[in-house]
């Protein structure tokens, strides 16, 4: 071995750890994941917040044939934070329209739950973002998930080194969890969509606020871990009638988009919502890593049903330290 | 008030502490307030629900002092230094309290490490936020970053409790974590929950927590930091809605000598109206905010 070969070799030997934990096959337990082959996502159209939401929704339900009768749902929309000016947060009458959607379908329990990341002021944000009138008069319960009892769960990947994890009891009791965020863009995640969204089942009375523990273990790795791991079969709401661009998930501007997107496959759902917000969902840190094994990102994996994204696609503004985004390769 | 404390009194669980809400696991969060609570009322001072609730957090305390939120979670927790506030004035032995208080003592918010800086540094990129991360005080969650909540909680703990511990130590964190807060203030007065503004947006002062940071900050009144920040809290109290945030608007502006009788008054109608969705903190405060209830959060 010459002095060139030992270097290589001594270099390569000093990076082993380092590959090795850049390789994702170590990160979550293989036998626990069946990558769908294919994925459907529909993009509905809807123009306001007003008529027609309901069966809008009954409507893209229906196409994922999902059997209610009888089950238990939980909804997660995103309340996060209230400001008057700002549109932060799922809008009350996507929620609304949700729950009148799965009643009508046979669900047995409606129950709407979040642990607000930012805020923890929990009848501040209930009242003043509206959703408070919307769970009394329709007489479904709504639950705190930020100081709900809960049991530890063992997480399946280890993008983060959080190992275990702290999970709502009410999310064991249920038989589907559907994720209702907004259609934002995020100063630390690029976007925030369906997978994000579920930063809110974690108890903030155990992880802090805004969920910080979880920034602390990186927010990439979190959200993929949170979702590998989640107990409960999902499905996705997105509310994109109207989103948020620039220095989301708070303090960015109002972009209209007029549509719902819908699906069975979070990682799907969330790489389409992207592209309707003209990202690319390999550039989004967290789908690229979900892409390896929780769902499909890739657009010929991808069957898109109702509407083109391309006919509702929006130019979504971004922080400058994300507009790597917007370079779009599919 | 005589409502609320029927309330109160009916959700205490039959192990002594409150839930979140009422038939909840209890908590300890819950049940300090809910103590303080009762304790500020001197009718229910020498009732079976204090000593109860005071057995409780006795009963849930860890071995090395400090207390896991719930019963569902052994971690230690930011709770630690509400069971301190709320038990600091009962007769419960010296040690146990010593011990929680050196347990607040030893834990420290995070703080970016010179690796992260530098390539923060080199990286070229908009400062997210404009703080000064070498000003440490406490996290919700052990190795995570400083927050104004849990610094406040702590605060007021170590506060109360500075003759039973090391003088010399208490200064050190108190000092500190007095400059962190003041920090951390929004431009205009008032704090948010840790941050002053993202990305060069400024962040708006909720009222609990500006509130909140006051009471911990009660022995500096003077200070232009806190007069700014008493006004907003008056402004913001006048418009908010919410019994956590009239709560403990209404105990701080006691605190610091301002008339709170229209507070509680607003406390006292919106529990008739909506019961503040039988959340017990906002239950337990407006008892506290119309009684002596101030007063033990004095130092």
């Amino acid at each position: 071995m010459n002095r060139r070969e030992f270097l290589k070799t001594s270099a390569a030997a000093s990076l082993y750890p380092l590959l090795g934990a850049c390789n994702e096959e170590l990160r979550w337990q293989k036998s626990a994941y069946i990558k769908p082959t294919s994925s459907r996502v529909a993009v509905l159209a809807a123009a306001s917040y007003g008529n027609g939401l309901r069966e809008t929704i009954i409507r893209g339900i229906k196409l994922f044939g999902l059997e209610m009768k009888g089950k238990r749902v939980v909804l997660k929309p995103n309340l996060v934070e209230f400001d008057p000016k700002a549109v932060i947060n799922t809008h009350p009458a996507v929620v609304e329209a949700a729950i009148d959607s799965f009643k009508s379908l046979g669900a047995n329990e409606v129950i709407v739950a979040e642990g607000p990341g930012h805020r923890r002021d929990n009848e501040y944000l209930l009242t003043a973002s509206g959703l408070y009138d919307v769970v009394r008069d329709h007489r479904v319960k709504y639950v705190d998930l930020n100081t709900d009892e809960v049991r530890l769960i063992d997480l399946k990947s280890s993008f983060t080194n959080l190992k275990q994890l702290y999970l709502p009891e009410t999310l064991f009791n249920a038989d589907l969890l559907v994720s209702i965020p907004k259609l934002k863009t995020h100063h630390w995640a690029g976007v925030t969509l369906s997978m994000k969204n579920m930063f809110g089942v974690v108890p903030g009375a155990i992880y802090g606020w805004p969920k910080n523990a979880l920034h602390w273990a990186g927010i990439v790795g979190s959200i993929v871990d949170i979702n590998s791991s989640l107990p409960i079969p999902r499905f996705a709401i997105v509310d994109g009638v109207v989103g948020m661009e620039g220095n989301g998930p708070l303090q960015g501007q109002q972009k209209n988009s007029g549509v719902l997107v819908l699906g069975d496959d979070l990682v799907a759902v969330d790489a389409t919502a992207a592209r309707l917000m003209t990202i690319e969902p390999r550039h989004v840190k967290y789908l690229n890593l979900s892409g390896e094994f929780l769902g499909n990102l890739e657009r010929d994996k991808i069957e898109q049903i109702g509407e083109d994204v391309e006919r509702y696609q929006q130019d979504f503004t971004v922080l400058e330290q994300f507009s790597y985004l917007k370079k779009v390769v599919s | 008030m005589d409502q609320a404390v029927t309330f109160l009194n009916q959700s205490q669980n039959s192990d002594g502490g409150w839930g979140a809400i009422a038939g909840k696991q209890s908590n300890t969060e819950s049940t300090a307030l809910g103590l303080l609570a009762l304790r500020s009322l001197e009718e229910s001072r020498e009732k079976p629900a204090v000593r109860k609730a005071e057995q409780w957090l006795t009963n849930s305390q860890n071995s090395d002092g400090s207390w896991a939120y719930g019963a569902g979670a052994k971690t230690p927790s930011w709770s630690t230094a509400l069971a301190v506030i709320a038990l600091s004035d009962s007769a419960l032995e010296v040690e146990r309290l010593v011990k929680a208080g050196n347990w607040i003592l030893a834990q420290e918010g995070s703080k970016p490490g010179i690796l992260a800086k530098l390539i923060l540094a080199l990286s070229f990129q908009k400062k997210a936020v404009h703080l000064n991360d070498d000003l440490i005080g406490w996290s919700w969650t052990a190795g995570s970053f400083s927050w104004v909540e849990p610094t406040s909680y702590c605060l007021l703990a170590l506060k109360k409790m500075k003759a039973r511990l090391s003088a010399e130590a208490v200064k050190e964190r108190v000092d500190q974590a007095e400059l962190m807060i003041y920090d951390r203030m929004c431009e205009d007065g008032g704090w948010n929950y840790g941050n002053a503004a993202v990305y060069g947006d400024p962040l708006w002062p909720y009222p609990d927590i500006t509130a909140l940071a006051l009471i911990a900050l009660q022995d500096h009144r003077e200070r232009n930091e806190n007069q700014v920040s008493l006004r907003v809290l008056a402004k913001t109290a006048e418009t908010t809605d919410s019994g956590l945030a009239i709560g403990w608007s209404s105990i701080c502006l006691s605190l610091y000598g301002h008339d709170n009788s229209e507070l509680t008054k607003r406390l006292e109608q919106k529990f008739a109206k909506t019961k503040f969705l039988g959340e017990t903190k906002p239950i337990a405060l407006s008892i506290l905010a119309a009684g002596d209830g101030p007063s033990l959060f004095r130092v």
